[in-house]
């Protein structure tokens, strides 16, 4: 799963090197509107809803971020 | 006879998105007199609209419709949320308008203009002049004043006439061509009025009317490098939106004036200095005892195909807070918004930092009519009947 985020998010960064922890909004290789995009990618790509109070931006700063919060909320059987 | 239209919605709306709908509706088409929401378990399931006698049905459910779809559905939205909440709560009466109005103190002049009278101006002076302070002694900030009109070319490289289309206003002027004067005169003299479609006899439109103060700062460093150390601009100018119905007393207006203030810098230089204006701002709040709150906002973008994804952005990254204050009848204006831009502005208007870098930038406007109307709802007009903590820094000698 790791891997599949880090995939998604080396292919918007314009191939810069991104570490997993790093705030992706402060590289200044992406803008505000891929944050939009991270959501609607763990909606559609890892099928898991992002519902009320999840939609903060706390769960999509970072690859580690993105990574907790799918962990968290992915199903028990994945 | 007017015709009305009943548009059911596939799936009922919640408060939030409810709201951002109704913000939009009138502007599908003018051909809509007036809206009402049709509401079950507070959702929203249908919408009435009455229509002018020109209005066809179908055509306009396709754009109320096609307004639902885009600019609302698409969003990621959910209820505000709040940074700060007043900690008093003042018990205001509705009617202030009215009242204003009783004693000649606001003058509806037309759809959105509202002439002023000597408290409200005072007011609006008092509490201008303590934002400015603020902005100027304690942020090291450098007042411009801007001419009232902004170039086409300048707006348009903002980015706003393909943002906010709804929104805008022209200032036309006739062609220069001797004929062109002369068959207008005739023609006017003979109609005894204006004479319709003007503006075929109008050259291009090159300037608007400015619906901020920013543009006209980013215009006035763009395509250089920024003087050293200039980190923060403040303008106070007159401010045109076009708001359709939406227009509402001081509440609402299409033409009115905001304090704004750009700041350059880097992203951590603007963020930082964002903030604490906000703190500065929500401290005077406090100290004066206003009721309202800040929240997490978006602007209303309008009509193309990134609106939803900008609104949700701005939202979920928290690039644009507001301050609304309660102004009686269970109703809140916002009165200032704290937006920070990413490199946009800079990008779009060239501009560069001493060391070669694009500025982050950063602006926060107040609306200083919505302001001075804020706090006569909550005290009155009157200095000499505000409490204490509020003629100390409202009042002649505060």
């Amino acid at each position: 799963m790791l891997d599949i985020i880090r995939d998604f998010v080396r292919r918007h960064v314009g191939g810069h090197p991104v570490g997993d922890d790093e705030d992706l909004f402060a590289t200044g290789y992406v803008n505000s509107l891929f944050a939009i995009q991270i959501v609607m990618f763990v909606e559609r790509d890892l099928d898991i809803a992002v519902k009320g109070d999840d939609l903060d931006i706390g769960n999509f700063r970072s690859i580690s971020a993105i990574h907790q919060f799918v962990q968290m909320r992915a199903p028990a059987s994945a | 006879m007017t015709p009305k239209v009943t548009i059911t919605l596939e799936e009922p709306l919640a408060g939030a998105a409810a709201e951002e709908f109704g913000r939009r509706i009138y502007f599908a088409t003018g051909d809509i007199l007036d809206f009402r929401f049709v509401t079950r378990d507070d959702l929203v399931t249908a919408v009435d609209l009455t229509l002018a006698p020109t209005g066809h049905p179908e055509t306009v459910t396709r754009k109320v419709k096609a307004i639902l779809d885009n600019d609302v559905l698409a969003q990621l939205i959910r209820p505000p949320k709040v940074i700060w909440s007043s900690p008093t709560a003042v018990e205001i009466s509705d009617g202030t308008f009215a009242r204003l109005r009783e004693r000649g103190e606001v003058f509806p002049a037309g759809e959105g203009q509202v002439s002023l009278g000597p408290a409200m101006l005072h007011l609006m002076d008092a509490l201008d002049d303590v934002v400015r302070g603020i902005v100027i002694d304690e942020l090291g900030g450098i007042e411009y004043r801007y001419p009232t009109l902004i170039s086409a070319r300048t707006m348009h490289r903002c980015g706003y006439l393909t943002s906010f289309p709804q929104y805008l206003m022209f200032a036309a002027r006739l062609h220069s061509d001797l004929d062109v004067y002369q068959r207008f005169v005739d023609d006017t003299r003979a109609a005894g009025q204006l004479v319709p479609n003007v503006l075929d006899r109008c050259s291009d439109v090159d300037y608007c009317l400015p619906p901020t103060m920013c543009y006209h700062t980013f215009a006035q460093y763009a395509d250089r490098e920024l003087p050293p150390g200039l980190r923060t601009v403040t303008a106070k100018g007159k401010s045109f939106r076009h708001e359709q119905k939406y227009h509402r007393g001081l509440e609402r207006l299409w033409d009115f004036t905001i304090r704004e203030t750009v700041f350059f810098g880097s992203r951590e230089q603007v963020l930082t200095r964002r903030r604490w204006f906000l703190d500065r701002i929500l401290r005077l709040l406090e100290q004066l005892q206003l009721s309202g709150r800040c929240e997490v906002a978006n602007d209303p973008f309008f009509g193309n195909t990134d609106v939803a994804v900008s609104s949700s952005s701005q939202r979920l990254l928290e690039l644009k807070y507001e301050i609304r204050l309660e102004v009686g009848g269970g109703r809140d204006i916002a009165v200032g918004s704290f937006n920070f831009h990413e490199r946009a502005f800079g990008t779009a208007f060239a501009i560069t930092l001493p060391d070669g870098e694009t500025p982050f930038t950063a602006c926060t406007g107040f609306g200083l009519e919505r302001l001075a109307y804020a706090v006569a709802c909550q005290y009155g007009v009157e200095p000499d009947a505000w409490p204490d903590h509020v003629r100390a820094v409202l009042g002649p000698n505060g």
